[in-house]
């Protein structure tokens, strides 16, 4: 196994980085939005709302995402008045699955990530943002928020990780990502340690940017905030 | 749920394999866990730097690609090796079991590294030089100081990496171990009721994780039990 | 609307109870527009619930509080615009670290009277004219001092125009050095003629600016006088025994 085959395998690899990267920013951007509602309904004070989102957590928290991919890609299918819904252009397809199983997750996840930033903030800002009568949506938006963003960012950074790592199991239902790619070049090579070693460094390097990134914004929003 | 009909006993089966591939990754995720941590924590700047390496590594590689990497990559040496005594042999590989095993095992244990590690770091100086001031020998003061009040920092994060385990086991089946993913595959094709057969593996794991979580919280509660203020 | 002889913060046999403990017991008081008063009390007394009442912080269990003669109730339609007219000092400061000097005055402006951004910025330079800092206007709190913290809350407080400041404890967590720099801009307060609430172990500020001083224990309100009787005649044992404990030193 020379060098220039590693090469070009790592060049057809990345061709799956537009999936790859594809199922991270779409399934981040509609999970983060699902976090945010769930985040609402848990702080709302009302039990109707708050035991809902925290089934949902429970139940995501505690299935492996590769059981939750099969049930949506596999198991929908088995119901007809599924196939003649709106949402079948999307659970029909491999890719459109990915996305709301990883989108669903995500939303749990983040949710709780939210909920531990929100709790972090100190009583007293919001007690004198009450003594100045702000009103307390505007006590959320302008006083919790900005502060709990702050808090969350590092386990937030952490999760888009996971969700980097979670992106390669599209590959089990036939998406070709980088790991979906990589799984077709060593059937064709047989040459598991070069492709999947290669493969793996490249998963590094990006989680490796990830952790910069945030960090840097961290440092950014809390550069005059940190006590 | 007719069509489950003669399909529980093997979904019984399968949910008894995963329980013994989370015991046996336990195992070794403590053990590669406390591996790691003392090498971090060690004065020794290879062990260090190994130590390193493996948990960057592990924690950012997808654990699929680890799961893919353990079980044909040793499929591959095992074949050469055999092949050396007997070129008539086109394929040798280890137990999916085994492989699946200790490879959610490292990547678990990479995030258990870190907790050790903290956990360890995180032990009240303050509790440390009072035992020697007391005169308590090393070995005391690990016992008696050191580790109870460390176990009590790591119990929380353990308890995720146990969940982490168990929904990892998921992932063997790609390697091909008789797990219910696997099982849930077989009934499909005959039954054609993917979407049962599919619920039911995500109920079983539902299952295991309530009991992982209720266990955490107990260890906690008995961890913390002297640490709690009077009501 | 209102006869100026009228109470400004009238409590009518107002009670607080957490559980079983009775945090205020009973407590009658009626404060008049323009008085100076400051409660003291040990540790535990019920003073810092007393004034957390008078603008809502902590909600009363029973009786009756009328500011401005409207009467706080659960169904008080606007508690937020009850609250706008009456500033508040806390003793950990409590300014929004992520906001300017500049943001923290002027955010409750714009959002709660809809202040235009320029004339809520000349307001808010005025007021940290008052306190004597108006250069730092575009630093962020932490980078500012404890004592220069405590005057921007205050200046904060003020931006609003309220008829009645409220002080829990201002200057408890100062170092030593930085209380006086505190007390003078609550003096100058003071000589302008706001209706003030202190709660404070300053007892010097008591005797040089209050018309009142309040002395509470377990709750109740035991006695109040003007500076003058209280601090060489009180009437109480209790408050005879707590002054000869604070004044010791």
């Amino acid at each position: 196994m020379s060098v220039g085959i590693i090469m070009d395998a790592i060049l057809r690899m990345l061709h799956g980085i537009g999936i790859t990267f594809g199922l991270l920013g779409l399934s981040l951007a509609i999970g983060s939005i699902i976090a945010v509602l769930l985040l609402l309904m848990r702080i709302s004070g009302r039990w109707w709302l708050s035991w809902p989102a925290q089934l949902y957590f429970y139940i995501f928290r505690g299935t492996p995402i590769l059981v939750q991919i099969f049930i949506i890609y596999y198991g929908l299918p088995q119901f007809d008045w599924i196939r003649d819904s709106m949402f079948w252009s999307v659970l029909r397809d491999p890719f459109g699955c990915a996305i709301v199983a990883l989108s669903l997750n995500v939303g749990a996840y983040v949710s709780e990530i939210f909920r531990g930033g929100v709790l972090s903030v100190d009583k007293g800002l919001l007690e004198a943002g009450a003594a100045l009568g702000i009103s307390t949506p505007q006590r959320f938006i302008y006083i919790t928020a900005p502060l709990a963003i702050r808090i969350s960012l590092p386990a937030y950074g952490n999760e888009i990780i996971s969700l980097l790592k979670s992106t390669a199991l599209a590959s089990t239902i036939t998406l070709a990502d980088m790991t979906g790619i990589a799984r077709t070049i060593v059937a064709e090579t047989f040459a598991p340690y070069q492709i999947f070693i290669s493969l793996a460094l490249i998963y590094v390097t990006f989680t490796w940017i990830i952790q910069r990134t945030i960090r840097w914004t961290e440092g950014y929003l809390g550069r005059f905030t940190i006590r | 749920m007719d069509a489950m009909t003669g399909w529980w006993d093997d979904y019984f089966w399968a949910s008894i394999t995963v329980a013994e591939v989370f015991v046996c990754s336990l195992f070794f995720m403590v053990i590669f866990g406390l591996l790691g941590a003392s090498a971090k924590l060690s004065s020794n700047a290879v062990a260090r730097s190994l130590a390193n390496t493996y948990t960057v590594f592990f924690r950012g590689t997808p654990e699929i690609l680890v799961v893919l990497l353990m079980y044909f990559g040793s499929a591959v040496t095992l074949t050469a090796i055999a092949q050396l005594f007997d070129s008539s042999i086109r394929f040798v590989d280890i137990p999916p079991f085994w492989a699946g095993t200790i490879a959610i095992a490292l990547v678990v244990g990479s995030y258990a590294t870190e907790t050790f590690r903290g956990a360890f770091s995180g032990v009240n100086p303050g509790s440390i030089e009072a035992a020697r001031a007391l005169g308590m020998s090393n070995t005391q003061t690990l016992f008696y100081v050191r580790i109870p009040e460390m176990w009590r920092l790591a119990l929380p994060p353990f308890g995720n990496h146990m969940l982490s385990l168990i929904k990892d086991t998921a992932l063997i089946s790609i390697i091909g171990l008789n797990e219910m993913l696997f099982v849930a595959k077989q009934a499909t094709s005959t039954t054609g009721k993917p979407f049962t057969m599919y619920i039911v593996v995500g109920v079983i794991y539902l299952g295991f994780s309530t009991i992982i979580t209720l266990a955490t919280m107990l260890l906690e509660r008995f961890a913390n039990r002297h640490v709690r203020r009077a009501p | 609307m209102n006869n100026t002889n009228d109470p400004i913060i009238r409590l009518i046999e107002v009670s607080k109870r957490y559980g079983k403990f009775e945090a205020l017991k009973e407590i009658d008081l009626d404060v008049r527009k323009g008085e100076r008063i400051v409660v003291c009390g040990p540790s535990g007394s019920g003073k810092s619930t007393l004034i957390r009442c008078i603008n809502r912080m902590e909600e009363h269990t029973s009786g009756q509080i009328i500011i401005n003669g409207h009467e706080l109730t659960d169904k008080t339609k606007d508690i937020d615009a009850v609250r706008s007219e009456i500033g508040m000092v806390f003793q950990s400061f409590n300014l929004f670290p992520h906001m300017t000097i500049l943001k923290n005055l002027t955010i409750a402006q714009r959002l709660v009277r809809k202040t235009p951004k320029a004339e809520a910025r000349d307001t808010a330079m005025h007021y940290l004219g008052r306190v004597k800092i108006p250069e730092q206007a575009n630093k962020y709190p932490i980078q500012l001092s404890g004592g220069q913290q405590q005057r921007v809350a205050i200046a904060r407080a003020l931006c609003m125009k309220p008829q009645i400041m409220l002080f829990d404890e201002p200057t408890s967590a100062l170092d030593p050095e930085m209380i006086s720099e505190v007390l003078d801009v609550m003096v100058d307060l003071a000589s302008d003629g706001m209706t003030m609430l202190c709660v404070t172990h300053e007892m010097g500020f008591a005797r040089s600016v209050a018309d009142r001083v309040i002395f509470m224990d377990h709750g109740q309100l035991i006695e109040q006088a003007e500076p003058e009787t209280f601090f060489n005649h009180p009437q109480h044992e209790r408050t005879a025994l707590f002054l000869r404990q604070i004044l010791r030193h």
